[in-house]
């Protein structure tokens, strides 16, 4: 016998997030779910944004890895709530990972919640983890055509971070040609180029963040 | 591997539906799969042969049906195929595209006895 099913693949995974994406909003969490390939400089933005945010907005960060505590060992210097997910084997944050996390954070301390997802272009953007939105880290040393190989990941994300653009003379990356592709898959996101090194960037980025802040809550700040 | 955790999502939900239905063997498995989701299907049907044994679905056949990337300009209203992953509307040239199909990843029906 034939049964009609028709029921989404990732529901479960979809529902817990919802789930979350309640528990987030309630606390006044803007959550931001962060993607990129190894390497990309994930945590290093999260160390800048730390910098860069003081006494403005508290951030927090839920960290995804295949083994070691180092982002954890890392960011924890600049006394920030850190919660650190080894996956295992596992290529990807998912929704039930984070709702297992979230009694080990106090998220009542926490403007902006981070969600730095495990680093690969293609498995994360599948998995939606109760953020508000997806965000990604392209850094030049990885080549300007990754849109183009990664469709739903660029086509996800509401946001791209060009990174590492103080070493664009050292490569053969065509930024145009980056924007450009990533423009073609997704012709409404949101491109800012930055440097973790010089700075160059960050003070745009954290008003990208203050934007969506004062745009979820109506507020600058909790504070 | 996310393959791994999208098979077990399939056999999870194959099982529940032929359970609910009275049904003691899953025979076949219709997966609807968007173009987008960048599906691998040799992956999948490895993955899902494992996840599926020592359940009701063990031996069953996974079929995927691949589902094209369409587009409709929200300008003009017209539905096109999204070719190359290029999102501009071919009539009036509109970057504004919502998508109406590609995406899903979703278990249509089963057949079990």
């Amino acid at each position: 016998m034939k049964i009609n099913v028709m029921t989404d693949v990732l529901e479960a995974n979809d529902r817990i997030a919802a789930g979350n994406r309640e528990v987030f909003d309630r606390h006044k969490n803007l959550v931001l779910n962060l993607m990129s390939s190894p390497g990309a400089g994930k945590t290093t933005l999260l160390e800048r944004t730390a910098e860069a945010l003081q006494g403005k907005l508290r951030l927090g960060i839920i960290a995804g890895d295949i083994e070691t505590t180092r982002d954890k060992e890392r960011l924890e210097k600049h006394d920030l709530p850190v919660v650190q997910l080894n996956t295992g084997s596992a290529c990807h944050l998912d929704a039930n990972m984070i709702s297992s996390a979230l009694p080990h954070i106090d998220l009542a301390s926490v403007d902006v919640l981070v969600i730095e997802n495990v680093g690969n272009l293609v498995c994360p953007a599948e998995f939606k983890v109760g953020e508000d939105f997806k965000i990604m880290i392209l850094s030049v040393t990885e080549g300007d055509e990754k849109p183009l190989k990664y469709p739903l990941m660029f086509r996800e994300s509401s946001l791209l971070l060009v990174n590492k653009i103080d070493l664009l003379k050292y490569t053969n990356f065509g930024l145009k040609e980056a924007k450009a592709n990533a423009r073609k898959i997704n012709p409404g996101i949101e491109i800012i180029d930055i440097s973790c090194i010089t700075g160059e960037g960050i003070a745009e980025w954290t008003a990208w963040l203050s934007g969506c802040y004062q745009k979820k809550f109506g507020t600058n700040s909790r504070a | 591997m996310h393959e791994m955790a999208i098979a077990r999502s399939i056999v999870d939900i194959a099982v529940a539906a032929a359970t609910k239905g009275n049904a003691s063997r899953i025979v076949r498995v219709n997966v609807l799969a968007g173009q987008l989701r960048g599906i691998i299907p040799a992956q999948l049907i490895f993955c899902f042969g494992l996840m599926a044994e020592n359940t009701i679905a063990s031996g069953a056949h996974l079929n995927l049906e691949i589902t094209p990337l369409i587009g409709r300009c929200r300008k003009c209203e017209e539905d096109f195929p999204v070719e190359d992953y290029s999102y501009f509307c071919p009539r009036c040239q509109g970057q504004d595209i919502d998508i109406v199909s590609g995406t899903e990843l979703r278990v249509r029906d089963i057949e079990a006895e």
